[in-house]
């Protein structure tokens, strides 16, 4: 019994990993710290897999768990953030994928996510996923108006790192 | 925003770049221990309350409650052991409840909700526990200034009066409860200051 839940959770969670990827890539600056959140998310996942009863999708039930184990249930670790570290990190990207003026705008609207506050990454993050104001305001447990009016302060706030 | 939606592009364009773990990767990492912050609360307040409550014992092995009996507040004694045996049990009971409501499938605001809820309880506890300690050694101290003759007996000698005693005893108490809100002010601190400010981010704007 235990063996059969080990399995379709491990066999789920490497094919739906990218979710948990993603979150550790917005709270993390370096590759250790990456990997010590993705194992936390992952153990927290574990915990909660045997509630799971298959009522959401899978993905859906882990956009939840991953972020609540960022925000709330992680213990960051005491490493300063670098700007060095998500240079290197983030923008791997190639010179023919895009021009100079695409690149450099990305590179520091990258940056600039990387100063929100916790909260505000989370709201940014499930923007970045295509989430719906719905899915977005039940997920951080706030009312839909809440979760439009943050987005907006969030825009603003991104705006203002932008073009101080 | 354009900006926010180039970078919407660019981010579900990227998975490729994502690391990819591997069945027995993720298999090793389910066998591993969690190290996160409700573990820590979990172990903090059982120490707690471990600590707060044995107090008591420690007040009754050295030989304290012999000395009320001989004063003759036996029946003052039963009532304070009830007491705090009550309030201990109360509270171990509240905090087990909220600590099982702590899911991570939860939404963010629940769950943050849930963990400050059962880190209140303990807080609560070791308030009133403190009150309750320092409430009881306030009235043996003023009954055996005024009823009885231990502290006179002593004094005559030295000619210290009561009210100075009395005095000196708030005082002390006072600066042993405010050494201990200090360290409770830091302790606390680390660990819930992420969260509380996570929390009232979260809930700002919320009606």
């Amino acid at each position: 019994m235990k063996k059969e839940l080990e399995h379709s959770f491990v066999t789920n969670l490497e094919q739906n990993q990218n979710i948990v990827h993603k979150v550790c890539r917005i709270y993390t600056n370096d590759p250790e710290s990456h990997n010590d959140l993705f194992q936390e998310i992952t153990i927290q996942l574990w915990k909660a897999y045997p509630k799971f009863r298959g009522e959401s999708k899978f993905s859906t039930w882990m956009y939840r768990v991953s972020l609540n184990t960022a925000i709330t249930l992680y213990r960051k670790s005491k490493r300063s953030i670098k700007t060095s570290d998500f240079d290197a990190m983030d923008f791997k990207i190639t010179a023919e994928e895009y021009d100079d003026g695409v690149e450099q705008q990305l590179k520091l609207m990258y940056a600039a996510v990387k100063q929100l506050n916790d909260i505000e990454k989370a709201l940014v993050f499930l923007y970045l996923e295509d989430k719906s104001y719905k899915e977005i305001a039940e997920t951080m447990g706030i009312s839909e108006v809440n979760a439009r009016v943050k987005m907006n302060r969030v825009k603003t706030k991104l705006k203002k790192i932008l073009n101080p | 925003m354009d900006e926010l939606e180039l970078l919407k592009k660019d981010w579900q364009n990227r998975d490729a770049e994502l690391p990819k773990l591997s069945y027995n990767e993720i298999y090793k990492m389910i066998l591993k221990k969690s190290s996160s912050i409700v573990k820590w609360i979990f172990f903090i307040s059982v120490i707690e309350f471990v600590l707060w409550s044995s107090i008591d014992i420690i007040v009754r092995l050295s030989g304290q409650y012999d000395e009320l009996e001989i004063l003759g507040l036996e029946g003052f004694s039963i009532i304070t052991t009830i007491l705090s045996y009550g309030i201990l049990i109360y509270f171990i009971v509240r905090f087990y409840i909220n600590y099982k409501n702590i899911q991570t499938t939860d939404s963010a605001s629940v769950l943050m909700k849930n963990i400050l809820n059962t880190r209140k309880t303990v807080k609560q506890y070791v308030w009133i526990n403190i009150g309750f300690l320092a409430l009881t050694t306030l009235i043996v101290i003023l009954y055996m200034a005024f009823y009885t003759d231990a502290y006179t007996n002593q004094s005559t000698d030295q000619n210290i009066p009561i009210y100075l005693i009395i005095i000196t005893s708030i005082l002390v108490l006072g600066i042993f409860i405010g050494m201990l809100a200090l360290l409770y002010r830091l302790v606390y601190g680390m660990l819930t200051r992420r969260l509380k400010k996570n929390y009232q981010e979260l809930k700002k704007l919320e009606v």
